[in-house]
């Protein structure tokens, strides 16, 4: 029986960004939430890996595994996130090596026992809670490149009146004309390549056969984490990314319609 | 005893627009395209338009666009529109028919819709004359004027490539340095290997049982793509019109049965892991 909710709070992505998650945690306790859930991806592109798995196990965030906690608990060869882009596939390399290096065997045991799914329900909503889609840890869903038609396929497929999915680094959220949704609740480990420096979660409450979904930005000490990337010796395109909010790498997956909004 | 790749789920839908039909002749090309009497016809507006909808309708998740040279398909700009109301959708053109008045109307198209549109433009070597060699007079410069007249109506295009094995390797680098030297600040490259097929056929062995060992299927494109075409229903775009390639199927809600991994082309997807989708 799936657990019940009134209100939650969801992010997705920490991404060793230890700042962020402490912050983003502080101001959903401020909201009131009965819950927080992390749909995954602990590690990769920032400092300090242990930091934020420790401060997830310590706030009790119950949480889904994503791709990078599958590769990083098994030891993988690669992130899992299928790069084919030769500059992509650099940066990717150097992140993950970090990551892996710096994960501590304890941490990695708890990354590799996490569920690829869960589902709980938001009032009397059914939500399936994942880390790339229903289908696949690694598959992206962006606004622009999923359409009705397979939304409405996955949610019959998955059993469920809501959906809510991270792994692109984009928030977005649909309401299909059945009433039936889809929210891809963000990250919070890197902005979201708008020329900003703040991240994003998402609270969803319900309300009566009604959901709402409010969008939440976070500024936290990103200066902070920029210098701890440099001392760690990661790579001088990640921090840019942190100090400017454009995205700098892992340009590749992005759609036409998110590419033309950045910078790069 | 040959393998074959069931459908997991229908996600792209490739449209053969204007079947072999093309203003150039390029030397390695996978569909022997051409200007002259295409061996593959291009399709009725209607009916494509019947397909985008019955993939919308089951679920894919996107439609490409080839031929051929789909801009010399006379309603290519309204089938775009149409697909874009209902789901994302990828072009491939050679660039050469994108002047100014149609680079304005896919902007318009990619601003009117909530799905992404993407452009990918076809050009195979960095270099003005080795690219010429392949492609024919002028196809250097043409793709790439094509590619900064979106890119300054932002709209971000693909450039994708042939990789030919060109001396010195390094590739992808050197086309991206390209397109950061046009002025293209968003620069997006996607290579792709050559194909034993059309007038590069060299009549290789298929696929054989212990070649598969250990690949893993469902990662092929015929796992979740089929290919229409004025002729009927493929597998995949390498393999649209082959002789024996056909599908039994005269609608993609019927296209569903196992493929055989039976051309010499399987090979490359299964050896390379290679994708004809844009991601």
């Amino acid at each position: 029986m799936a657990m019940e909710y009134r209100r939650v709070a969801v992010f997705g992505g920490v991404y060793s960004n230890a700042h962020a998650l402490a912050a983003t945690l502080d101001d959903a306790r401020a909201r009131d939430v009965d819950a927080v859930f992390c749909l995954g991806d602990a590690g990769g592109f920032g400092p300090h890996p242990d930091r934020a798995v420790a401060l997830l196990r310590d706030r009790r965030v119950t949480m889904v595994q994503g791709n990078y906690d599958a590769a990083v608990a098994g030891g993988a060869r690669d992130c899992g996130c299928g790069y084919t882009d030769a500059r992509d596939n650099h940066f990717a390399r150097l992140s993950y090596a970090y990551t892996l290096g710096h994960t501590s065997t304890e941490h990695r045991r708890w990354l590799g026992a996490l569920p690829p799914s869960l589902r709980i329900r938001l009032g009397s909503s059914r939500a399936l809670l994942c880390h790339g889609s229903p289908r696949a840890v690694s598959e992206f869903l962006w606004e622009s490149t999923t359409p009705d038609g397979m939304l409405r396929a996955m949610l019959d497929e998955a059993g469920a009146d809501v959906l809510l999915c991270t792994h692109s680094g984009i928030k977005w959220h649909r309401a299909l004309p059945d009433g039936r949704r889809a929210v891809n609740v963000g990250v919070i480990g890197r902005p979201e390549n708008d020329g900003r420096t703040h991240v994003w979660y998402t609270v969803l409450t319900a309300a009566g056969d009604d959901l709402d979904v409010e969008f939440v930005p976070v500024a936290y000490d990103h200066e902070a984490l920029a210098r701890e990337m440099a001392a760690e010796g990661l790579p001088v395109e990640f921090a840019e990314t942190v100090r400017t909010g454009w995205w700098t790498t892992c340009l590749e997956v992005l759609p036409a319609k998110e590419r033309a909004r950045g910078r790069f | 005893m040959t393998a074959t790749v069931p459908l997991r789920r229908l996600s792209a839908v490739w449209i053969q627009v204007t079947g072999t039909w093309c203003n150039l002749q390029c030397t390695h090309c996978l569909n022997a395209s051409g200007p002259v009497d295409p061996w593959l016809k291009p399709m009725d507006a209607a009916e494509v338009e019947g397909h985008v909808d019955e993939a919308a309708r089951l679920g894919a998740r996107e439609v490409y666009f080839t031929g051929g040279e789909p801009f010399l398909h006379p309603q290519i700009l309204d089938l775009l529109a149409h697909a874009l109301a209902r789901l994302p959708a990828t072009v491939l053109t050679n660039g050469t028919l994108i002047t100014e008045g149609v680079a304005d109307r896919l902007a318009g198209l990619a601003a009117a819709t909530r799905y992404s549109l993407e452009v990918r433009v076809s050009l195979d070597d960095p270099d003005r004359e080795a690219n010429d060699r392949v492609r024919g007079r002028g196809a250097f410069d043409r793709a790439l004027a094509a590619i900064a007249r979106l890119h300054r109506r932002g709209l971000p295009a693909i450039l994708t490539a042939t990789d030919l094995g060109t001396p010195g390797g390094g590739l992808y680098d050197r086309l991206r340095g390209l397109l950061l030297e046009a002025g293209v600040a968003r620069p997006r490259v996607k290579l792709l290997p050559l194909f034993p097929v059309g007038r590069t056929a060299n009549g290789g062995p298929p696929l054989a049982p212990e070649d598969l060992e250990g690949a893993d299927l469902g990662r092929l494109q015929c796992a979740d793509s089929r290919t229409v075409t004025a002729d009927g229903i493929y597998a995949c775009p390498i393999l649209a019109g082959l002789p024996g390639a056909r599908l039994d199927a005269l609608r993609l809600s019927d296209a569903h049965a196992p493929v055989p991994l039976a051309h010499a082309a399987c090979r490359v997807c299964v050896e390379t892991g290679a994708s004809c989708r844009n991601g």
